[in-house]
């Protein structure tokens, strides 16, 4: 009886995927309109985005995965094949556990102590000039890690591993939520593009190289000047901006899709050109995008490291390239400031490459290794 | 008299290409009734495509357009349908299988979900309703545990296999037209055979219409009632299955006739036709047949024939009679 309205549900809905996909996003809708309409704000605009890309995340990967087990089993023996793709997933996974339950074990990040500046990593120790106020004189005093802080702190006696912790949550945020923006504008544009072609085609890619040459730096700068530096408006130009490579590299691949009988075969079987661009084409790509986000993630990550660096990024919160950018005022003393998170900023490109290249080689069926 | 349940009346398709302006199809006219299967046959390139791409306004367009002439379905002329009501007669009232049904299915899904996804873009049905319909239809089709195989993609089927999960496809809606576009090129001689029986079964059992479209006269006389030959985009004769085959009128048609192997009689060379189809975008004047016909007279090159009645039900397009 209730499998039998439940099916109803379904049928009326359109699939499981509808069902759930109905109330999330209404969900979501009405939080933000709650947020709009009262004055004490529930997220910031980053954990709308969050939601909001969770939400498709679940409903277009997550779900269709489940549903295809065998086939994610078949991939995963051919990724396990690669051992690097398999040790730089097992590091973005430590990221990950990392990012979220980090913040739990660890001091705030932000907390300044100038009783306990300068410590070095455990293992290591500086010497270092102090100042004595009775004798006027400068004298010479060791200071050795330790365990009260693992990986040190830095001059104004922040620990260093409670900053590398929120610096790894800020990284991934950045890198996951503009890679989302970049690829589904890119894949959206790529594939209509090309399925359309003519005019739509030509203004749709005229767009693309003008997108491209257009410095997206500058853009930033002049919206951080603007509207004042936030994380939300860094992931928004990235996003907006960087979707211009997998447009082309989708609309290349969706060219020679488009002409395939079975297009037609949907069309004559009365399918409507959006039921073709998202149910037919979109599908047909998915290796290739999957590939493209895995890839692009390290150049967003770097490039949001770089924007803190030189100081354009969100004061109000501590990534990697903010640290790096107090490590390098002090590096004769204070090395392990900026070494530590440029080790992590490097072991993280590394993994995401290792692992794009793996998924790469897995989908390609002409490497058969 | 039976209820003629698609008419098309002078039909012209023309490609405006680059090079120049091809007559795909060039003044057809043919009328299916309720229930019968029309073959069209013909060479490669002679338009039987395209024809059956016009019927469902699946024409490319640019660089094809429907120059003229009508396309009657039900009494609604299909070229000056509006896009949004012919998609929902593609597929529910008329559908089409493919060639290659290996290209023709969508690699991604399992033949289940695509039969499914068929189903539920023009009936309300349930997600559970629409899967036991579709495995019905598998069974219809004659495929073997048809609810494991809805379970299979497009590559684990053999050629036969897919072929019969595309017919199962295009049934899903109970069209009263099926337009079947050489489905038996891709596939060797027994599935031919099964895929045939399937097809007849299916316009007995269902009282559907077929327009077999083939270049193999062999397997018109197995299904066809009436066959329209058609030769560089126009029509060369018209008669039912039997009388074409039997008593051929047109140069050509008795040349494709003479072109097919026969088993009972020892020949060191099979006949052909000499020459080939002339290109469309510079025809030749006169009857288009006239380079490669034996028996050509002078008027041929100068005007196109005009139909000749030989009787009721048979006519052809020639100067000789």
């Amino acid at each position: 009886m209730t499998k039998k309205r439940l099916n109803k549900l379904v049928g009326r809905v359109g699939g499981i995927k509808n069902l759930v996909l109905t109330p999330l996003a209404s969900l979501w809708l009405l939080t933000l309109l709650l947020d709009i309409f009262t004055p004490g704000k529930i997220f910031s605009p980053l954990g709308y985005l969050y939601i909001a890309i969770g939400i498709v995340v679940l409903i277009y990967v997550v779900w269709p995965l489940y549903k295809s087990r065998r086939l994610v089993n078949y991939y995963w023996q051919r990724v396990k094949k690669n051992k690097l793709a398999v040790v730089g997933l097992g590091f973005i996974l430590f990221l990950i556990l990392l990012a979220l339950l980090g913040p739990l074990f660890t001091a705030d990040p932000t907390a300044v102590n100038f009783e306990e500046k300068n410590i070095p990593p455990v293992g290591f120790s500086v010497e270092e000039s102090v100042y004595h106020a009775e004798t006027g004189q400068f004298i010479t005093k060791t200071a050795s890690g330790t365990w009260g802080h693992p990986l040190g702190t830095d001059n104004k006696g922040r620990d260093l591993l409670a900053m590398l912790v929120s610096g790894a949550g800020v990284s991934l945020q950045v890198g996951l939520l503009a890679t989302g923006i970049a690829v589904a504008l890119g894949t959206l544009i790529g594939v209509v593009s090309a399925y359309l072609g003519g005019k739509v085609d030509n203004i749709l890619m005229r767009f693309t190289d003008i997108m491209m040459t257009f410095p997206f730096f500058l853009l930033l700068v002049f919206i951080v000047f603007i509207f004042g530096p936030s994380l939300a408006f860094i992931v928004l130009v990235i996003g907006l901006t960087g979707w211009t490579g997998t447009a082309r590299l989708i609309r290349s691949e969706t060219l020679s899709l488009r002409t395939r009988e079975f297009i037609l075969a949907a069309k004559a079987l009365g399918a409507s050109d959006g039921r073709i661009v998202l149910a037919h084409l979109v599908p047909n790509v998915i290796s290739l995008i999957v590939v493209i986000a895995t890839l692009s993630i390290p150049g967003v990550i770097l490039a949001e490291a770089a924007l803190s660096f030189i100081g354009l990024g969100d004061p109000s919160v501590t990534s990697w390239g903010m640290i790096l950018r107090a490590g390098q005022q002090s590096l004769d003393v204070t090395w392990w400031v900026a070494v530590v998170p440029g080790v992590m900023l490097f072991l993280t490109v590394l993994a995401f490459n290792f692992v794009g290249d793996g998924l790469r080689d897995a989908f390609d069926p002409r490497s058969n290794v | 008299m039976k209820e003629i349940i698609l008419s098309v009346k002078d039909l012209k398709v023309r490609f405006f290409t680059r090079r120049g302006t091809v007559r795909a199809v060039d003044g057809i006219s043919f009328d299916l009734l309720k229930g019968e299967c029309l073959c069209l046959v013909g060479e490669s390139g002679c338009g039987k495509t395209v024809t059956a791409l016009s019927i469902l306004g699946l024409i490319d367009s640019p660089p094809g357009k429907i120059v003229r002439g009508e396309i009657l379905y039900d009494g609604l002329d299909l070229t000056k349908c509006p896009a949004e009501r012919l998609r929902h007669i593609r597929g529910k009232e008329i559908a089409m299988i493919f060639q290659d049904a290996q290209s023709a299915l969508n690699p991604v899904f399992t033949i289940g979900d695509q039969i499914v996804e068929q189903i539920r873009l023009h009936l309300e049905v349930s997600q559970q309703g629409a899967r036991d319909r579709a495995i019905g239809l598998l069974k219809e089709v004659g495929i073997p545990s048809p609810g494991e195989v809805a379970g299979y993609y497009p590559h684990q089927l053999s050629g036969g296999m897919k072929q019969r999960a595309m017919i199962a496809m295009s049934l899903s809606c109970d069209p009263q037209l099926l337009i079947a576009d050489e489905p038996t090129t891709a596939v060797d001689v027994t599935i031919k055979a099964q895929i045939i029986e399937i097809l007849r079964r299916l316009k007995e059992s269902r009282k559907m219409s077929i327009i077999f479209i083939t270049h193999e006269l062999g397997i018109v006389s197995e299904i066809g009632d009436r066959i329209v030959v058609m030769y560089a985009g126009r029509v060369a004769e018209t008669a039912p299955a039997s009388e074409l085959l039997k008593n051929p009128k047109h140069p050509y048609t008795s040349g494709l006739i003479k072109c097919l192997p026969d088993i009972t009689q020892a020949k060191e060379r099979l006949e052909s036709i000499p020459g080939t189809v002339p290109s469309l975008d510079n025809p030749p004047g006169g009857c288009l047949f006239n380079p490669r016909c034996n028996r050509a007279m002078a008027i041929c090159r100068k005007e196109q024939p005009p139909p000749v009645k030989v009787n009721k039900e048979h006519s052809v397009f020639c100067h000789l009679y």
